[in-house]
């Protein structure tokens, strides 16, 4: 297996497991130690490609792949430089043009392909661009817009079942409260023996509850599909429009153009068995029965006996 | 399910009478598209006639058979049962002298081997045969496909051979409860019952459990034991007496069938060979130049299409490109 590992010091994560690889611009790694030892003055030299890097400028690897890492590095500021929204454009082709050339700033950057000519057309772009930039990055996005309410209606909801929560608690109390005193004052001044009294109190404690629990229902689950986006035309999901006919189950129906061949209990109770060689061991392991290959003959046998295809009488 | 299946609903004719009459209609097609501006009397010295097919059919069928007992690993007896099922099908609606029945008969085998899971790569394959292998296995792979087109994929078979050992297995256990040798004293004569019916163009007029049922009763009659009772009182139980008159009317014909085949005259295949290798349709001759022609030119033609495809995809993405970035 290819071990990952530093490769100044060559030290691998199964030496070390502790091992921290960090990259920097260039997507060369280093380990954790390498870069204290060599970013000592807080700048140097990649021990690779002898690019100029800053000691701060260094992060946790997160994929395996250095490439890939630089590769997400670079796309990221590509769009940070470049950000467009979908409104911006007035057609899907323009949209997807745009999308097309950040692919290819990004693909050429990261392979160090015609960098210069690359990053002139960035500067360019960001020029002609610059306003729309700016009003992109204010202004929060479409989606996030549409995160932060799902989140604030959550909150709203939950904040309403606590108050439910508390009301019914206290409800309960009360009612609770109640009860004993009542039952306390009839135990006082009735003339029925207190057996009596506590019995008819129990039962109309249970019932009373149980009413109780019907009146409130719970709040309604909610998934948030039924909330609705009241910023665009109305639902959060798409709906489907066309749904064509429904599919209308019927069960399968056997043809036999025969007789009717014994059943799988006839077969396993009327001694068929006796006459097809029975599975070995290793057979029945893999799920086979002798029930089964008898099955099969007996109804192929059976299977299209009642076929006429040709009508005329034979030659005597 | 041979009931619900393809087999029942695409390929079981009425009579023998209608498959020859498919099989002159298929002669007759080749013989007005390659015969155009013959006179009658050219036209008969140069094609094969209806019948010649017959025996041309019957020649190769032979060979088919013998090829799959002498294979190497053993075959079983439903993947011969399966190739000759596809070979009658396919010279049902196509003349022998469009494509010539020796390839043919070698793609369905092949073919059969591959539907039925009888395991044999093509290299395999073709090391039963004598001659040039890697021709063979060309002309094989090339008329694969050709042939399951014209089957319609209608691949899945039902051979009688489960069927036979159905019968056997219910006459053991309802019939014979405690003489089951006896049962199995039929199964030689049945077995040879039913390769004979391979013969035949029985799999095409006759339930493949007809057949086998015909097998059983024609053994039972030879070793004089009785199974009528079963036939009539176990499988034809609930049936009206009409039905057990057809049954019966059936089960003749198919013996009548099996035992009064044509024999092969074998003197008559030399001429008939030659003259088909004269009249065959070269564009279906794995040897002959319009064959070889033909599929350069496919090659060509393809090769052609995805260069110009090339060529449109990459100038759209110049085009857009510059476009984008507006510049020159």
């Amino acid at each position: 297996m290819d071990e990952q590992g530093c490769p100044r010091c060559l030290t691998t994560k199964y030496r070390n497991p502790s091992l921290k690889l960090l990259v920097n611009v260039c997507g060369h790694s280093l380990c954790e130690s390498c870069v204290d030892l060599l970013f000592i003055k807080g700048s140097g030299n990649c021990p690779e490609c002898d690019t100029a890097l800053r000691r701060n400028n260094f992060r946790l690897q997160l994929f395996e792949d250095a490439y890939i890492e630089k590769e997400v590095d670079i796309r990221k500021k590509v769009i940070k430089d470049c950000y467009r929204k979908e409104e911006d454009f007035t057609t899907l082709r323009e949209y997807n043009d745009y999308l097309e050339s950040i692919e290819t700033f990004v693909y050429n950057l990261t392979n160090n392909q015609d960098v210069e000519n690359t990053k002139r057309l960035i500067e360019q772009y960001k020029r002609e661009n610059k306003e729309t930039f700016q009003k992109n990055r204010s202004k929060l996005s479409k989606d996030e817009e549409y995160l932060a309410m799902l989140i604030e209606e959550e909150e709203r909801e939950a904040q309403l079942r606590r108050e439910q929560d508390r009301v019914r608690d206290m409800n309960e109390k009360n009612s609770r409260k109640k009860h004993k005193e009542e039952l306390i004052d009839e135990l006082m001044f009735s003339e029925r023996p207190a057996s009596a009294i506590l019995a008819l109190h129990n039962a109309a404690n249970t019932t009373d509850h149980s009413s109780a629990k019907g009146k409130q229902p719970f709040p309604k689950f909610s998934s948030g599909a039924s909330w609705g986006f009241p910023t665009t035309d109305g639902t959060a999901l798409p709906t489907l429009t066309d749904q064509g006919e429904p599919y209308i189950y019927t069960p399968c129906e056997l043809q036999m153009l025969g007789p009717d061949p014994p059943s799988e209990s006839d077969v396993q109770k009327k001694g068929f068995l006796k006459n097809v060689r029975s599975a070995s061991d290793a057979e029945r392991g893999g799920g086979y029965e002798a029930r089964l290959a008898c099955q099969r003959a007996l109804m192929e046998a059976m299977c299209g006996l009642f076929l006429y295809q040709d009508t005329s009488e034979p030659m005597t | 399910m041979f009931a619900s299946g393809t087999q029942k609903h695409h390929w079981m004719f009425h009579s023998t009478e209608e498959i020859v009459l498919l099989r002159q209609e298929a002669n007759q097609r080749f013989v007005g598209d390659f015969g155009k501006g013959m006179d009658e009397q050219t036209r008969d010295k140069t094609f094969l006639t209806a019948e010649e097919e017959k025996l041309m059919m019957q020649h190769f069928e032979f060979i088919l058979r013998e090829f799959c007992k002498k294979f190497q690993p053993t075959m079983p007896k439903y993947v011969q049962g399966t190739a000759l099922t596809y070979f009658k099908r396919f010279y049902i609606h196509n003349s022998i002298m469009d494509y010539h029945p020796r390839d043919l008969m070698l793609t369905c085998v092949y073919l059969a081997c591959k539907v039925e899971e009888f395991n044999v790569s093509i290299s395999q394959f073709v090391g039963n045969l004598k001659g040039d292998r890697d021709k063979f296995a060309n002309i094989i792979l090339g008329f694969e496909l050709l042939l399951m087109d014209k089957l319609h994929y209608h691949l899945t078979v039902h051979n009688p051979f489960r069927p036979l050992e159905g019968f056997l297995i219910d006459l053991k256990t309802r019939q014979f409860k405690n003489k089951p040798d006896d049962v199995e004293r039929l199964r030689k004569n049945a077995e040879d019952f039913v390769e004979r019916s391979l013969a035949t163009d029985t799999c095409l007029i006759f339930s493949p459990s007809q057949i086998a049922l015909a097998g059983i009763i024609y053994s039972a009659a030879e070793s004089r034991v009785s199974i009528d009772s079963y036939v009539t009182g176990v499988l034809m139980q609930k049936a009206p007496n009409e039905e057990i008159k057809k049954m019966a009317n059936q089960i003749k014909k198919l013996k009548q069938m099996v035992k009064h085949q044509p024999s092969l005259q074998r003197d008559l295949i030399g001429p008939v060979q030659r003259k088909l290798e004269a009249c065959r349709n070269q564009a279906n001759n794995p040897e002959s130049d319009t064959y070889k022609r033909r599929l350069e030119e496919m090659f060509e033609e393809e090769e052609e299409e995805r260069s110009r495809k090339r060529q449109k995809v990459t100038e759209q993405e110049q085009r857009a490109i510059s476009e984008l970035l507006g510049n020159e």
